[in-house]
């Protein structure tokens, strides 16, 4: 078993039965759906133009490509439909490296050779972006093979395996028929798909954010800058977006669309499913720099007379973010903020406590309407992990989390 | 009030979008550019302001696609060139941007030198200085802060209006002569052919269209907002020359007038200024040229760093810390601490690299076009954005006609050519 790169592949003089040089290897391709990493055929310049040679139909692979078919037998190349053409598709062109977390440029590409019932078969073992590869290419041709290979052992190799690699395609009809998924994109943490995505071109963007599951697209969503965000949510049409909008916390959906024009963000709203929307729409009211514009509505609030099992049932029935779960909030039956029991407290205690003799005094609120300088203070001075928000009767109607600050602070920076 | 309204509206696009435009046409009015612009004013008087009507012209056409690409692709030249034509290709295209923006970088620097001698500051303070508040410049700042501090350095430029006005110039002859092209019989005197090649051939050097497409894809520019960007574009390169148009003018009023036609820097210009227009005029003369060249000092390393980074496939950008971009680092470094250190040790040929760097200038600037050209009429990259039936033939008279101008000034500038 050795290694070869795809360009020392590319231009190799391809001899067919006969032994005649019929041609040059043009292009090197995978078809995803069979295998996605085995290469599946050659495509050959020939004098009658471009030929498909399955692999299978290779005898050896040396210092030529030898077929075991007549180059007459050979197919027409076209379409190639579902086939992933590498030289196209991957040499000088960006792929995301799931592990490294970055958004890379593709110098070469790297193949394990093997043998298997006396036919070559070739794998994609990574793509090469580092120096060895990008010097390959340079001087392929100049400077004679065998002096080439000794002097690219002294590079260092930068290489990513092929199950790290992720495609970007941007014509979706191909993304499924070459099979591209972002599966192991998918897997990364909402803040660096982010990041990786803000690298990107437009375009790029909006296949990324097609391809994503929603939730996972929606958490990403929340992590990109404000003017990336608009971009991207501007490019998607108005049925995807608002199935990621509705899967973001409400008060980072709201912040979204009040950026976007008032067409585009009713467009967006009718699409959404109703309880959703009514959540949105209400933020969407508020200045967004009052605690009502950055509160979340998404919150857990319980009778005064709750003990510590209501809580924790309460909790384990909680879908909103893990920050808005560390105070549990008291109301009584109009809605008036009565109490805050933190998350701690409600471990410490033994069960069946009553929560009112575990609330946090003094308690402190926030009116709607207060500025964010304000809640910011508030934040600070007492240390808070969750602030909530009331309206003039009292009631609860809203809470604000460390992160809503910090975002807001940040963007000042 | 409505109507009111909208033209806030319109006034506050335009300003989200303004910048990169403005900044790069301005920074083609660098020390190179003025020391070109004040020997045409020296030596032929207004017989070159008609140049700067067809310079505009193909400026704007130029940086229009640039600006166009980057907007629609949302990537930069050099990747775009990588993506489409190859490594080897882009290697070789960015070793010569390497080369003659090295020698342009070398070039601020004498700049530098010359302004800040006609206020009595020595080199050896003048270069380390600025050499450190350019690099800080771009390694501290942050890309709004960045852009506001270049947008500012750009509108100093008016010193150069100023300066001009000062000079009393004949207005009305100045403007005929910028309307009508002299009489024929000029073109045959081969100095003043050639000094109309170094006028125009200097007006597109290949970085510009590298950095103005990477400004606008870093600034989030996209399809719905290249409108106000082409108004961006075009404004800049109007103002560039009518800075330009004033230099001339200021030199053609009193260095041509008194008969001093030798002008061998930008600074002997502004020193020449100060008997005939005054001190005033010699002063801003002088912090025009000292802000030009900081300026494009600063903007120069940055830029080559940004595209060859990106053409080669490293790690590039300002917000990324050292130990992660290192080349893009040390690139940029290199350029700013090479760049002053051929100014300020003694014996170095300055001329020789100042030589070098248009030569291998102009052999990069013809690719450069005709892969902007190629590129942007790409329907797959571009879609409906490709070029115009009638803007493509425009824009390909232009590159040709570039080609053509800087292939005759690098030939003239070889064999010792008339400057």
């Amino acid at each position: 078993m050795s290694t070869l790169a795809l360009s020392e592949l590319l231009g190799t003089t391809v001899y067919d039965s006969t032994g005649a040089a019929s041609g040059r290897v043009r292009e090197v391709a995978l078809s995803p759906q069979e295998d996605r990493s085995k290469i599946a055929v050659l495509i050959v310049k020939t004098s009658s133009g471009n030929r498909f040679l399955p692999l299978s139909a290779v005898s050896a692979i040396d210092e030529g490509v030898r077929s075991s078919t007549a180059a007459g037998d050979w197919l027409q190349a076209n379409g190639g439909e579902g086939l992933l053409l590498l030289s196209r598709d991957l040499l000088d062109q960006q792929v995301i490296d799931v592990h490294g977390r970055k958004v890379v440029r593709v110098n070469d590409v790297d193949f394990y050779r093997d043998t298997v019932l006396g036919r070559p078969t070739l794998k994609v073992e990574g793509v090469d972006v580092g120096a060895r590869g990008a010097v390959r290419r340079l001087l392929k041709g100049v400077v004679p093979a065998p002096a080439l290979r000794v002097l690219l052992q002294r590079l260092p190799q930068r290489e990513i395996p092929w199950d790290f690699v992720d495609l970007i395609e941007t014509d979706p009809a191909r993304r499924v028929k070459l099979k591209i998924s972002h599966e192991r994109l998918a897997k990364l943490h909402p803040a660096d798909i982010a990041d990786i995505v803000e690298d990107l071109a437009p375009d790029e963007r909006e296949a990324v954010f097609e391809t994503l599951d929603e939730g996972v697209a929606a958490d990403a969503m929340e992590e990109l800058e404000p003017k990336v965000q608009k971009a991207v949510v501007e490019s998607l049409d108005s049925d995807r977006a608002a199935d990621i909008v509705e899967e973001m916390e409400p008060d980072a959906a709201a912040d979204l669309l009040a950026d976007l024009t008032e067409e585009h963000t009713a467009e967006i709203l009718v699409q959404m499913q109703p309880e959703e929307r009514q959540e949105v729409a209400d933020l969407l009211e508020f200045k967004e720099n009052t605690a009502a514009g950055r509160m979340t509505t998404e919150y857990i609030a319980l009778p005064v007379a709750s003990a510590t099992n209501d809580a924790v049932e309460a909790l384990r029935g909680f879908e909103g973010r893990m920050e808005t779960m560390s105070t549990i909030f008291l109301i009584d039956s109009h809605g008036t903020l009565a109490g805050a029991v933190p998350l701690a407290k409600i471990v410490l205690a033994l069960a069946a406590t009553p929560l009112l003799a575990l609330t946090q005094e003094p308690l402190i609120s926030c009116h709607e309407d207060a500025h964010e300088k304000e809640f910011a203070e508030l934040f600070d001075k007492y240390n808070l992990l969750t602030l909530p928000v009331i309206d003039e009767h009292n009631r609860l109607m809203g809470v604000i989390t460390p992160d809503d600050v910090i975002n807001m602070l940040r963007a000042k920076l | 009030m409505k109507f009111l309204r909208r033209w806030k509206i319109q006034i506050l696009l335009i300003f989200a979008v303004v910048g990169p435009g403005f900044i790069t046409a301005n920074v083609d009015n660098d020390a190179n550019g003025i020391l070109q612009y004040s020997q045409a004013g020296a030596q032929f008087g207004y017989m070159l302001l008609w140049t700067m009507i067809p310079t505009t012209i193909a400026l704007i056409v130029v940086q229009e696609m640039c600006a166009r690409m980057g907007a629609v692709t949302g990537k930069g030249l050099s990747d775009l060139i990588r993506e489409e034509y190859g490594l080897r290709i882009t290697f070789f295209m960015m070793i010569g941007i390497l080369l003659t923006n090295f020698g342009n970088v070398v070039g601020e620097f004498v700049g530098i030198v010359g302004s800040m001698g006609l206020f009595g500051v020595s080199k050896y303070i003048s270069v380390p200085i600025c050499a450190v508040i350019v690099w800080l410049i771009a390694v501290k700042g942050q890309y709004k802060s960045v852009e506001k501090v270049f947008l500012l350095a750009s509108f100093f430029y008016v010193t150069y209006i100023f300066a001009g006005a000062l000079a009393r110039p004949a207005w009305i002859a100045a403007m005929k002569a910028t309307i009508k092209p002299p009489h024929m019989e000029a073109f045959g005197q081969s100095a003043y052919l050639y000094t109309v090649i170094g006028v125009v051939g200097t007006t597109i050097a290949p970085w510009m269209q590298f950095y103005l497409q990477s400004s606008i894809v870093e600034k989030g520019v996209t399809r719905r907002q290249y409108a106000a960007s082409r108004l961006d574009v075009i404004v800049g390169c109007i103002f560039t020359d009518v800075v330009a148009w004033f230099i001339i003018v200021a030199c053609a009023a009193t260095l041509y007038l008194h008969g001093i036609r030798d002008i061998r820097d930008a600074a002997d210009a502004a020193q020449a200024l100060g008997p005939l227009a005054g001190q005033w005029a010699s002063l801003l003369f002088a912090l025009g040229l000292f802000n030009a060249s900081l300026f494009a000092a600063s903007i120069l390393p940055l830029s080559t760093a940004y595209t060859v980074c990106e053409g080669l496939g490293f790690e590039s950008g300002v917000e990324r810390k050292f130990s992660e971009a290192p080349v893009f680092y040390w690139l940029y470094t290199a350029l700013i601490v090479a760049g002053g250190a051929v100014v300020l040790i003694p014996g170095l040929p300055l001329i020789k690299i100042a030589l070098l760097s248009q030569v291998v200038n102009g052999a990069v600037l013809p690719f450069v076009l005709i892969f902007m050209l190629l590129l942007i009429n790409k329907k797959e990259l571009m879609g409906e954005f490709v070029n115009k039936l009638t803007f493509n033939i425009i824009a390909w008279a232009t590159t040709v006609i570039m080609i053509v101008l800087t292939a005759l000034y690098v030939y003239g500038l070889v064999h010792g050519g008339a400057g």
